[in-house]
């Protein structure tokens, strides 16, 4: 499946109800070591209750400057929420559902090195 | 926000992850790639995911779904204006020769050895090595 | 000499912005209509660009990211194609204004028609871009640009009354016989010109291409530091010269004969000559820094390997690209259009873009991820804050004003 099509998705719950679209996907790379890097597998969707466009980041991150831009950014996109892979139970065209009772989590990275 | 954090007894929190984490819209998309020798290859247009059947029920426990390729050539157009290129017409650079992700994407290998090259292999030997000076270092 | 040399990147960029061939006659047009009454303009247009500059260069040396390729990894693939087609546009015809410019100065030198200058100076700017190491370009230009500083000598020497040079650049406002729309958008023409984009997209570049790391973020801030405020001194002294030679016999500028009068009333044939020289270099100079550019903004947008460092060969269709802009220069200026009036519009038009381009500059500084621990301070993000709101007020104002007034009729 190709990234751009999962990216702009519904966001459904298991009942059927709307709770945003899908702007990002979490990857981990931690899998079984491969040839150069090891591999790279999702382990999450980010949901964002109020828009489908992707972020510049701010409400992932610690980023806090510009400081009028990130509280725009941040304001725009409040609400965005991470859902593991293991809470998704079905991928089609436009939407991806999840299972009941999954879990809304915490969106924010961990830092990462700077390379 | 861990609005929902069920309390656990102390032991290693399964989802800690175990490696690098990143976002693939903020941190993989239109990224440039460049080769083993820090030559631009392309930007990261789109990028294929493996493991997931569209309409299929996801059984618990199932494998997650890996990066299968970085994709290039006409994806470019069809993220701008949207639609789809034919698997055939797809110029994908597998992950498996990504060496490391950092604000660039670095492959292990020479940039002539992809096809997605083929653009600049062309213009080069066909056009601008054809002109006298071409091949050679600036002075 | 060395420490000259060392500045030369910041040098030719500002010749290419603030006193390339729409620069000369805009500043000269300027001077004779309004005085020195812009000159405010132009002050904040050197401070913009020394801020904006400032951070696109750190960002090229801190995290080896080129400016361009910024903006296309923020605004995304679609509102990235938006500004490449401006700026792409915009380059375009600067490119043929610049060798349209190198013609008319070469005809000032010898008085032969500039139609038969422009193949000459198209192939001029093409062989450089070519075979020139990227040092030897920027300091033989740099250098020869500076020649224009003739321009401030002439000031001096035609014994002004600075009182009333003073008063108008301290009374900020349209003269009784011009009206305010006009002078607005000569305002905004001016502000454009200083920030156009194609300046921090070639000082990035360049940074890159002279392999500027994190140790030389000292000469980069200096490259700034000198050569942009220069470039606003030369454009301020070429306004002031218009100022007290064309304005009051109301000379009006329609070609660069009129630009370099002034100098010859001053100096002489001496003086003149040193001018033509100025000139000459500064539109070669743009030339190459525009050409360049579309080299740069095009290969870096689509991903491609660019770069003067790497052999033709290496850089295939960053190469292929610039000799078709040169060829389109060309194509443009044998219909016979007159290339400074291209650029009249063209500066307008960067004024639109300018938003698309900085916004992400001044994001990034900011990201710890490109830049480290190098990232803008408190006072830095202040004033960038405060230029993105100028840049879209005037970003806003440049289409109306240009078709309000008939483009400064």
């Amino acid at each position: 499946m190709i990234l751009s099509d999962l990216l702009g998705s519904d966001a459904l719950e298991a009942d059927g109800r709307r709770v945003g679209a899908v702007v990002d996907v979490r990857l981990e790379i931690s899998g079984a070591p491969a040839q150069l890097l090891a591999a790279t597998e999702v382990t999450g969707v980010l949901v964002s209750p109020r828009s489908r466009f992707s972020t510049w980041g701010y409400e992932r991150r610690g980023e806090t400057a510009p400081v009028l831009i990130a509280r725009l950014q941040r304001w725009l996109h409040r609400g965005m929420f991470l859902v593991g892979w293991d809470d998704v139970e079905l991928v089609d065209e436009g939407r991806v559902v999840f299972r009941g009772g999954y879990e809304r989590r915490d969106p924010m990275l961990p830092p990462s090195p700077r390379t | 926000m861990n609005d929902e954090t069920v309390q656990r007894m102390p032991q290693p929190d399964p989802r800690a992850p175990r490696g690098r984490v990143l976002d693939a819209h903020l941190h993989l998309l239109d990224r440039q790639v460049l080769d083993r020798d820090g030559t631009p290859v392309t930007t990261v247009d789109d990028v294929e995911l493996d493991g997931i059947e569209l309409g299929a029920r996801i059984e618990p426990g199932s494998p997650a779904p890996t990066v299968a390729a970085i994709l290039t050539g006409p994806q470019l157009p069809m993220r701008i204006f949207g639609g789809h290129a034919p698997a055939r017409r797809r110029v994908a650079i597998p992950w498996k020769l990504v060496a490391s992700v950092g604000t660039t994407v670095r492959l292990g290998v020479g940039a002539d050895s992809l096809d997605a090259s083929w653009v600049e292999r062309w213009v080069s030997g066909h056009i601008i090595g054809r002109i006298p000076g071409g091949r050679h270092d600036p002075e | 000499m060395k420490k000259l040399f060392a500045v030369a990147l910041g040098i030719l960029t500002a010749i290419g912005g603030f006193v390339d061939i729409g620069d000369l006659v805009t500043n000269a047009v300027v001077g004779s209509r309004f005085g020195l009454g812009l000159a405010w303009v132009v002050l904040v247009g050197v401070v913009g660009i020394c801020v904006y500059a400032q951070m696109s260069g750190r960002v090229a040396a801190v995290s080896g990211r080129a400016t361009f390729e910024i903006i296309r990894e923020r605004l995304g693939p679609r509102a990235g194609l938006a500004n490449l087609a401006a700026s792409f546009l915009i380059n375009l015809l600067t490119v043929t204004a610049e060798i349209g410019g190198v013609a008319l100065a070469l005809q000032l030198a010898t008085s032969v028609d500039p139609l038969l200058w422009v193949p000459v100076a198209a192939f001029g700017v093409w062989i450089v871009i070519w075979r020139a190491r990227f040092e030897l370009l920027e300091n033989v230009t740099g250098l020869l640009g500076l020649t224009l500083i003739v321009f401030a000598v002439a000031l001096f020497m035609l014994s002004p009354d600075w009182g009333r040079l003073a008063g108008q650049a301290l009374q900020p406002g349209p003269p009784a016989d011009e009206p305010v729309a006009t002078y607005w958008f000569y305002a905004v023409a001016l502000f454009g010109a200083a920030m156009t984009p194609y300046e921090v997209f070639f000082f990035s570049s360049g940074a890159i291409e002279e392999k500027w790391t994190e140790k030389d973020l000292a000469k980069s801030r200096l490259n700034v530091l000198v050569g942009f405020p220069l470039g606003g001194i030369l454009s301020i002294a070429i306004a002031g010269c218009a100022a007290v030679v064309l304005l009051p016999a109301s000379i009006d500028v329609t070609s660069l004969s009129q630009v370099v009068l002034p100098v010859a009333e001053a100096g002489g044939k001496v003086a003149l000559s040193f001018a033509i020289v100025g000139i000459l270099a500064a539109t070669f100079g743009a030339a190459l820094e525009t050409t360049l550019s579309s080299g740069y903004t095009l290969a870096q947008y689509f991903g491609w390997s660019w770069g003067k460092f790497r052999k033709p060969a290496k850089a295939a269709r960053f190469h292929l690209a610039m000799i078709i802009v040169v060829l389109i220069a060309v194509a443009i200026l044998a219909t016979g259009v007159d290339p400074i009036l291209v650029t009249e519009y063209s500066v307008v038009f960067s004024a639109v873009a300018l938003p698309l381009t900085y916004l992400p500059i001044l994001i990034i500084a900011n990201d710890r991820e490109y830049m480290g621990d190098k990232v803008n301070g408190r006072g830095m993000n202040l004033v960038g804050t405060i230029y993105l709101v100028i840049i879209l007020v005037a970003a806003t104002a440049a289409i109306p004003l240009l078709i309000v007034t008939g483009a400064g009729a």
